[in-house]
């Protein structure tokens, strides 16, 4: 998330004046016995950059066809502005929606795909040329203006599809899977000059992808979704550091997930903490919550692997499990290291590759340590 | 290249040569000897040796046939077409903004583009013949049958590529909509009709179409007529007989094209302002046409050439060239002038052909 003032957090969704420009209430939608959303409720605000996430199936694009106009929801209303959007047809919403097949019209040229909205608007003729100009100036396409869409790289019709879908300047810009066609170098460099032109239009952008990295990178909340639910609605960092299920906490980066019961809290501990038992023999692991769950209720324990430090000798700290190499990923910057520290419980430990490979001092089969302090995991319920 | 490849194209213009070179010359040849009563019923043939036979060939059938008159049409339509195509672009630059560019602002551009074609072609015609007053031999008919019968294949032909167009574009529009698991139970039932001879399924129409037939039972029965129509023996059964025959040869390369087009484009359209209708005009339309011109030339071309629908369904008032060459050949017996019929024929569907071949070559390039 950059924005340029730094003493002015861009979070409407905290502020309860703020009034959200979309607002799902309570949608269903199904097809046939199929239900692809399940009684959602969401608001989305003006200016933000809102990513849906969730894997293939899990109602994401049916979500944002419903924005588009091109589904209509089955229970429930969706408000655009404060105006129920479910009659409007897709042709009368202040919408825009860029496919993710791009969907250029193969007849015209790059300047005729543009003003292609421009034309059926009822923006007089000359200015329609000017905001061309102005949209090819914007995605850098001015030399492409008289090509035919198969004349020109996959990574150019991506920007065509973007000036086409910016130019009637619209309250509210889908975007479906739009880097999905592009190489990972191309989709990197395309994601910061995405937020750059959300910032710079000042347009709502709704963005579908399977891709998490994709996800926390270019949005400022990122909805999780599964089965037509919202598994959790929040920023990149929270959902990200305090996932609210192990399903998020899974599905965002990699994760260690430990199973165990709360332990009744020792006398003198603090009210935060949490102790988890999840071996007969090995000790309970510490961590906090702020509302602890009760005692002997099943809970999930989860660490990110960039929190669990290794080591050749016992350190002192709040958690300590003795284990052994079974493998370790290489992956240049960093090492993933693979601890089983319990017959069949494998613990992912990262470190930074801060030595070269030659000088490193651990390798497989030997015998470690890692180790954590009492607030680096979360300790979920769900 | 070698010797493989050689043979490789060798062989397909072999066959080409033995079966459609060797038998167009032999045709060629007969249209140029007069008619004798002997076997073969033309003189001058082989026996009379090679040489000899070759200088008493002249150009009597065509003359006879009017083709002076069919080759100068013919001159004055090309010429038409290549005014056009340098006039169009023209007059669409010089009347319309670059903004505007619907359906409507280029039919007329094209209207007007093609009014002024017709009058330079019409007055480059004028000047000739005022010019050269011996050119009025050359365009003179002295039996109009012919001309009549080349002129009324090519409205038959016209005409019924357009309902055929207008029935099948429908038809191909409907079947590429439906839901997938239906489309090759569709496809099938427009094939469906080839399984039974052509001549049958014509046939079969004469029971519908007569007086007697089921259509007139029909309406006579539900009490919309109380005569029963003659539609046996005049165009309309022609026009039914050749639109029936060749409707699968519009509606499937009109649905190929529409099958393959992306959903998303119209839903695009829709995106940016379009209404259904002006989705289909803009989009649909215009990304189609390749196969509306492939299936309206497979349609016409066959058409003009047409025999088993016009002798079975038309009446003796409905004069196509492929019944009046059959009649030269089977009826008089006038081999040399049937032949110089059908090079004619094959001369007037030359142009279709290879614009045909044109627009198919067109649509490989643009799918690269």
């Amino acid at each position: 998330m950059a924005h340029a003032n730094p003493d002015a957090v861009f979070a409407p969704w905290d502020d309860p004046v703020e009034k959200p420009l979309i607002q799902f209430k309570n949608v269903t939608k199904r097809f046939g016995d199929f239900t692809a959303i399940d009684d959602l409720t969401l608001d989305i605000y003006a200016k933000e950059f809102f990513a849906l996430l969730g894997p293939s199936g899990c109602g994401k694009t049916t979500l944002m066809r419903m924005l588009g106009g091109f589904e209509t929801p089955t229970e429930g209303t969706i408000l655009l502005d404060g105006v129920d959007i479910g009659p409007v047809p897709p042709n009368e919403r202040p919408v825009n929606m860029m496919f993710q097949s791009y969907a250029l019209f193969p007849h015209l040229s790059v300047w005729d795909n543009i003003a292609f909205g421009l034309k059926r608007s009822d923006m007089p003729k000359d200015q329609i040329g000017d905001r061309v100009e102005q949209m090819l100036k914007l995605t850098q396409l001015g030399k492409f203006a008289g090509r035919k869409p198969h004349q020109i790289s996959g990574g150019q019709r991506q920007r065509v599809a973007l000036a086409r879908s910016l130019a009637k300047a619209p309250k509210l810009l889908l975007l479906d899977e739009p880097l999905g066609a592009l190489d990972k170098k191309l989709r990197h460099e395309t994601q910061f000059e995405l937020m750059d032109i959300q910032e710079s239009t000042g347009t709502t952008f709704v963005i579908v992808t399977h891709d998490q990295e994709e996800a926390m990178t270019v949005a400022t909340r990122v909805a999780v979704m599964t089965e037509g639910k919202l598994a959790q609605v929040a920023t990149p960092e929270v959902i990200y550091e305090a996932p609210n299920s192990a399903y998020v906490a899974d599905f965002i980066g990699d994760v260690n997930l430990i199973e165990g019961t709360v332990e009744v809290p020792a006398k003198r501990a603090s009210e935060t903490s949490v102790a988890i038992k999840w071996s007969a023999t090995a000790p309970a692991i510490n961590a906090s919550a702020d509302t602890p769950p009760p005692a002997a209720s099943s809970v999930t324990f989860a660490i990110r692997p960039e929190k669990v430090a290794i080591s050749s000798t016992k350190p002192k700290a709040a958690n300590v499990l003795e284990g052994k190499i079974l493998d370790i990923a290489y992956l240049g910057n960093i090492s993933t290291y693979h601890v089983e520290v319990a017959p069949g419980l494998i613990i992912k430990a990262q470190a930074t590759n801060a030595k070269r490979v030659s000088r490193r001092n651990l390798t497989w089969e030997d015998h470690v340590y890692l180790s954590w302090t009492d607030t680096a995991g979360v300790v979920l319920t769900a | 290249m070698n010797w493989r490849g050689r043979l490789l194209i060798a062989i397909p213009y072999a066959w080409l040569l033995v079966l459609f070179l060797v038998p167009f010359v032999i045709v060629l040849k007969i249209s140029l000897s007069d008619i004798a009563l002997a076997i073969p019923p033309y003189t001058p043939n082989l026996k009379d040796g090679f040489w000899p036979m070759l200088s008493v060939l002249d150009l009597e059938n065509y003359a006879f046939i009017g083709a002076g008159a069919v080759v100068a049409g013919f001159a004055g339509l090309v010429l038409c077409i290549a005014m056009y195509r340098v006039i169009f672009p023209r007059i669409r630059r010089a009347m319309l903004p670059e903004t505007a560019d619907t359906i409507f602002d280029s039919a007329a551009a094209a209207l007007t583009a093609l009014a002024v074609a017709i009058v330079n072609v019409a007055i480059v015609v004028a000047v000739l013949a005022f010019l050269f007053p011996a050119l009025n031999a050359f365009v003179e008919i002295p039996d109009f049958l012919y001309f009549a019968a080349y002129l009324s294949s090519l409205k038959i032909a016209v005409i019924s590529t357009f309902l055929t167009l207008l029935i099948g574009y429908p038809i191909a529009y409907a079947m590429a909509r439906a839901a997938q698991h239906w489309r090759p139970t569709l496809l099938m039932l427009v094939i469906l009709p080839f399984w039974t001879s052509f001549l049958i399924r014509v046939y079969a129409w004469i029971g519908i179409l007569s007086t007697e037939g089921y259509l007139n039972q029909l309406l006579l029965s539900i009490g919309v007529i109380s005569e029963p129509l003659a539609i046996l023996n005049t165009p309309i059964a022609v026009y039914v007989g050749v639109v029936y025959t060749y409707l699968p040869f519009m509606v499937l390369p009109i649905y190929a094209t529409l099958d393959k087009m992306d959903d998303s484009l119209v839903e695009a359209a829709e995106d940016l302002g379009c209404t259904a209708l002006s989705a289909f005009w803009l989009v649909t339309a215009p990304l189609s046409k390749p196969g509306v011109i492939a299936g309206c030339f497979l349609v016409f071309i066959p058409t003009l050439g047409e025999f088993v629908i016009p002798s079975l369904l038309g009446g003796s008032d409905t004069v196509m060239i492929g019944k009046v060459l059959w009649e030269e050949f089977f009826n008089n017996r006038d081999w040399p002038v049937a032949s110089a019929v059908a090079v004619i024929l094959l001369m007037i569907l030359i142009i279709p052909i290879v614009l045909f071949q044109r627009n198919e070559q067109k649509q490989r390039e643009l799918e690269g």
